[in-house]
């Protein structure tokens, strides 16, 4: 599984954010791959630079310094419009507090993604939410809206939505921040077993039970990687 | 379209917010369909009034006129549109256009008639009397005319007590001895010896007296009679009969002639009927009661215009329906026109069959010749004397004082009356002038006739008229040039004479035509379209060179064409300020509305909807909206359109009887009434949405993550 080229590459990359005239770095030279098959999570204290560096992995956000390659493109040198495009079609999005679409029931919003690439036909869609669905484990509630679900099952539509797409990595910004620990544990079951099954995860997080699953572990401290490649822990199945 | 279902939840997930701001497009949809679909019937109304009774579809008129035409007035007054020199050919090219039905030759001007008066009327009866040697009635009429003469006497006698008759007119004094004279005893005693002269004397210097308080003003519009009847479908003659074709003649709008022309109680007493039919009270109505008042103030309009005789028959009627001694008319009178809610049908009944026929009930009868006073282009006052041959209203208007305000006289007489003269033609009348010799006629040859025996000879020998000669050619119309005095009693009289001549007279239709006109009627040929004829017509115009301008009959009528656009103006304004409103609070709402969204909205983002999408997304809220509030305002407004259109829009006043071609309008919707509501509901929504989804595209996808850290 990990063989070709990383989903992700990052070269010397540095963010610079400014505050008025104070000008506070969020990243120092930071590089960093990830290979197909990872189930990386990015640890650390707040401030240290993980949604910083999420963010920029997630073409939401573009490097101050050094370059960014999300599936061999450089995301310095691609347009907003090619950034928007590079996000529907290679990544997908985990968002701590579940961001889904309050006025479309979970069904809707899986399906999103779809309509936005307009590449699949309507029953192709249809078998891929419903396939997601089951594999998520709320089949039962497809037509509730999310007002109507509760935060596990709101996680689980919107693992589902970004999956739905099939992209090359997924993002996953402390997804298990709002969440129980029983919840939060049966979301990284379901989020370790489609690693299983192929997907390549990305987390940032600091807690320590999602640290304790990965795969391999990328430890910041003050927009610097501390322990480079240093992978503490049990390791997913990958090789 | 998953933008539609987002919208649809949106609108339906906000249900308060939606509504109110629905409301407003939903009310503001509703007031632009009821106003459009108003104002096109009413321009269609209008249209009906207006071209079917007097202006046509177009009308032509100079193009370097000075003034605008304005057929039924407009707020300057001025209207100096010039003249048409020759109609004949502007008629020939006009009617050579393969849309124009007619050109009809107008033009409106006011006059004044000195409305039939009761002296006159009674000294034409003394005249008959004495005629006839009927030494009875003569005795009557002589006791009537001098009771008047007493009367108006009194009224010298009040102009005396306030005014210090030192320092009046020498006109005023004058009167005052005049009427001294004939209300004196030597005078009625001496009447016998010279009746001819004491006659004279009370027609010259006394009539006068009581004529000035019957002066009518009236417009009337001269044209070819025979030719506007066939043309204008609304005309219809009422009482009496039309113009015969050729002649010169006038008709009274009916309208015109019951308000101005009837006898004033008369008229007080109908308008009361008709408004106590309409449901109102005497109890109630303010009009009912002033007009009750009116009356009971001018019974002397009908002491007046009784003699013993008559006035012996009325007394009683009175004293019996009253149940009263009372002896004095001018008592029994305002009691007996004290009229209330029960008394009136009896009173109004009896005022008819026992008053009435002893009453000169319209000044101007029917048949009556009479002489009109008007003002040349120049300036000097002229008369001219025409024959009423009877009244005519435009059918479904007659309640309309603006449609009822215009007269009809033929276009000879008016020609006459305005002194429209060419110059070749003035050369010619000159001529005329020395060869008729009118001003040299004779007293005694004069009342000779009025008299009877031998007036054929004194016409024949005043007026040796070629038969071929214009109608311009009145010795009349040289009045202005003439020396002072051809004004005078003697002149007046064989001027007259030679006018019985010339009412009889019939001009064939090159005659009719040839000569001035002011303003050209267009009658279109069905179905023709309105615009592209104008612009068709006034290129004809212009290659013919004939120095004409048109326009339609919006402009062309002049104030009431302004009407529209005032209906316009304020329905703009209105739906001006609630779209204001509307926009300013959905725009309002809906930054709000993405205020909150920020975080749905970069979620979008991030997971890759492009920001035209975002856009996308707002716009089919704002149509969405639009659609369904404009339906619901649609809906509402066809249903109100619908239910007018089978009740009818009643008139409130005379006005609006015009504007609506008759006592109700029956309104409608057209498509493009829906078709311009919708665009413009849907802009205003649009709009209204142009800010916040600028601020929604603003959006960075970073903002889905807002909490993250």
């Amino acid at each position: 599984m990990a063989s070709g080229k990383p989903i992700v590459a990052l070269t010397g990359v540095s963010k610079d954010y400014h505050l008025g005239k104070v000008v506070v770095p969020a990243l120092r030279n930071v590089s960093l791959s990830i290979e197909p098959g990872e189930f990386t999570v990015i640890a650390g204290p707040s401030g240290s630079g993980k949604t910083t560096l999420l963010n920029l992995i997630g073409c939401v956000d573009v490097a101050s310094r050094g370059t960014v390659l999300v599936d061999s493109h450089d995301t310095g040198k691609l347009s907003e419009k090619q950034l928007t495009r590079l996000r529907l079609d290679k990544l997908g999005f985990i968002f701590q507090s579940f961001n889904l679409v309050g006025v479309l029931d979970a069904y809707q919003n899986i399906e999103f993604p779809l309509l936005l690439q307009k590449s699949l036909g309507k029953a192709e869609r249809d078998k891929r939410v419903r396939d997601l669905l089951d594999r998520v484990g709320i089949a039962q509630y497809a037509h509730h809206r999310p007002g109507e679900l509760s935060g596990g099952q709101r996680q689980r539509v919107a693992i589902a939505r970004a999956l739905v797409t099939q992209p090359r990595i997924v993002l996953a910004d402390e997804p298990t921040a709002n969440l129980d620990s029983h919840t939060g544990t049966a979301i990284l079951d379901l989020m370790q077993e489609l690693n299983r099954a192929g997907t390549t995860f990305l987390f940032s997080t600091h807690d320590p039970r999602v640290v304790s699953r990965a795969g391999r572990v990328v430890r910041l401290i003050d927009g610097e990687i501390a322990d480079h490649d240093a992978t503490v822990g049990e390791r997913s199945d990958i090789s | 379209m998953i933008l539609f279902r987002i919208a649809l939840r949106n609108l339906t997930s906000h249900k308060l917010k939606s509504l109110m701001v629905g409301s407003l497009l939903a009310f503001g949809t509703f007031l632009l369909v009821i106003g459009l679909a108003l104002l096109g019937t009413l321009d269609v109304s209008m249209e009906k009034s207006v071209s079917n009774s007097i202006t046509g579809q177009l009308q032509a008129y100079r193009a370097d006129a000075k003034d605008k035409l304005a057929i039924f007035g407009d707020m300057s007054g001025g209207t100096d549109i010039g003249t048409i020199q020759d109609f004949a050919r502007v008629r020939q090219v006009l009617e050579g256009h393969p849309d124009v039905q007619a050109a009809i030759p107008q033009g409106i001007e006011v006059a004044m008639v000195y409305g039939g008066n009761i002296i006159d009327t009674k000294l034409e009866a003394l005249r008959q009397a004495e005629k006839a040697g009927d030494k009875d009635t003569s005795a009557v009429v002589r006791a009537h005319v001098r009771r008047i003469v007493g009367l108006l006497a009194q009224d010298m006698a009040k102009i005396g007590e306030v005014t210090d008759l030192a320092t009046a007119s020498t006109e005023t004094r004058q009167s005052i001895a005049d009427l001294a004279v004939a209300g004196s005893d030597a005078f009625w005693q001496d009447f016998d010896k010279d009746p001819l002269a004491a006659m004279e004397f009370l027609e010259n210097k006394v009539a006068p007296l009581a004529l000035n308080a019957e002066m009518l003003f009236f417009r009337y519009l001269g044209t070819d009679p025979a030719r506007f009847a066939q043309n204008f479908s609304l005309f219809e003659i009422v009482d009496g009969q039309a113009i015969p074709p050729g002649q010169r003649g006038f008709l009274f709008n009916k309208l015109n002639y019951e308000d101005m022309v009837k006898h004033k109680i008369a008229r007080r007493l109908d308008k009361m009927k008709d408004r106590l039919a309409d449901g109102y009270t005497f109890a109630k109505d303010d009009d009912l009661q002033q007009w009750v008042k009116l009356n009971k103030n001018q019974y002397k309009e009908v002491t007046y215009q009784l003699d013993d005789r008559a006035a012996k028959l009325v007394r009683e009627a009175l004293q019996q329906h009253l149940g009263s001694t009372e002896v004095a008319l001018e008592k029994l009178l305002p009691l007996f026109l004290d009229t209330n809610d029960t008394n009136f049908a009896t009173r109004y009944k009896l005022f008819y069959d026992v008053i009435v026929p002893h009453l000169m009930l319209y000044a101007v009868k029917v048949g009556d010749n009479m002489t009109i006073k008007g003002f040349t282009a120049a300036g000097y006052p002229t008369s001219v004397n025409v024959k009423v041959y009877g009244t005519f209203r435009f059918k479904s208007l007659d309640k309309s004082a603006l449609a009822g305000s215009v007269n009809l006289m033929d276009l000879m007489t008016y020609r006459d009356l305005y002194g429209y003269l060419s110059a070749d033609k003035k050369a010619e009348i000159e001529t005329l002038q020395k060869a008729s010799g009118v001003k040299e006629i004779k007293r005694e040859d004069a009342e000779a006739e009025l008299f009877g025996g031998g007036g054929e000879e004194v016409v024949d020998a005043t007026s040796p008229t070629p038969t071929d000669a214009p109608a311009e050619a009145t010795p009349n119309l040289a009045a202005p040039a003439a020396p002072k005095g051809s004004m005078g009693e003697r002149a007046v009289t064989a001027t007259r004479m030679y006018r019985d001549e010339l009412a009889k007279r019939v001009y064939t239709q090159a005659e009719i035509d040839a000569g001035v006109v002011r303003n050209i009627a267009i009658v279109l040929k069905k179905g023709v379209d309105q615009r592209k004829a104008a612009t068709s017509i006034q290129e004809l115009i212009d290659r013919e060179k004939l120095g004409l301008k048109v326009v339609d009959w919006r402009t062309a009528s002049g104030f009431i064409g302004n009407f529209l656009w005032v209906i316009y103006s304020v329905l703009a304004t209105a739906l001006g300020i609630i779209f204001i409103v509307a926009i300013i609070v959905m725009n309002n709402s809906m930054v709000m509305a993405t205020l909150e969204r920020t975080k749905e909205i970069g979620t979008m983002r991030a997971i890759g909807a492009q920001k035209t999408l975002i856009l996308q997304m707002f716009i089919a809220e704002a149509v969405t909206m639009a659609l369904v509030f404009g339906a619901v305002g649609a809906a509402g407004a066809g249903a109100l359109i619908g239910y007018l259109h089978v009740k009818g829009l009643p008139a409130i006043n005379d006005v609006f009887v015009f504007l609506f071609a008759g006592p109700r309008l029956y309104p409608f919707i057209s498509w493009h009434h829906l078709l311009i509501s919708g665009l413009l509901v849907s802009l205003v929504t649009l709009i209204s949405t142009l800010y916040p989804a600028w601020l929604a595209m603003r959006v960075t996808p970073l903002q889905a993550m807002q909490d993250a850290e």
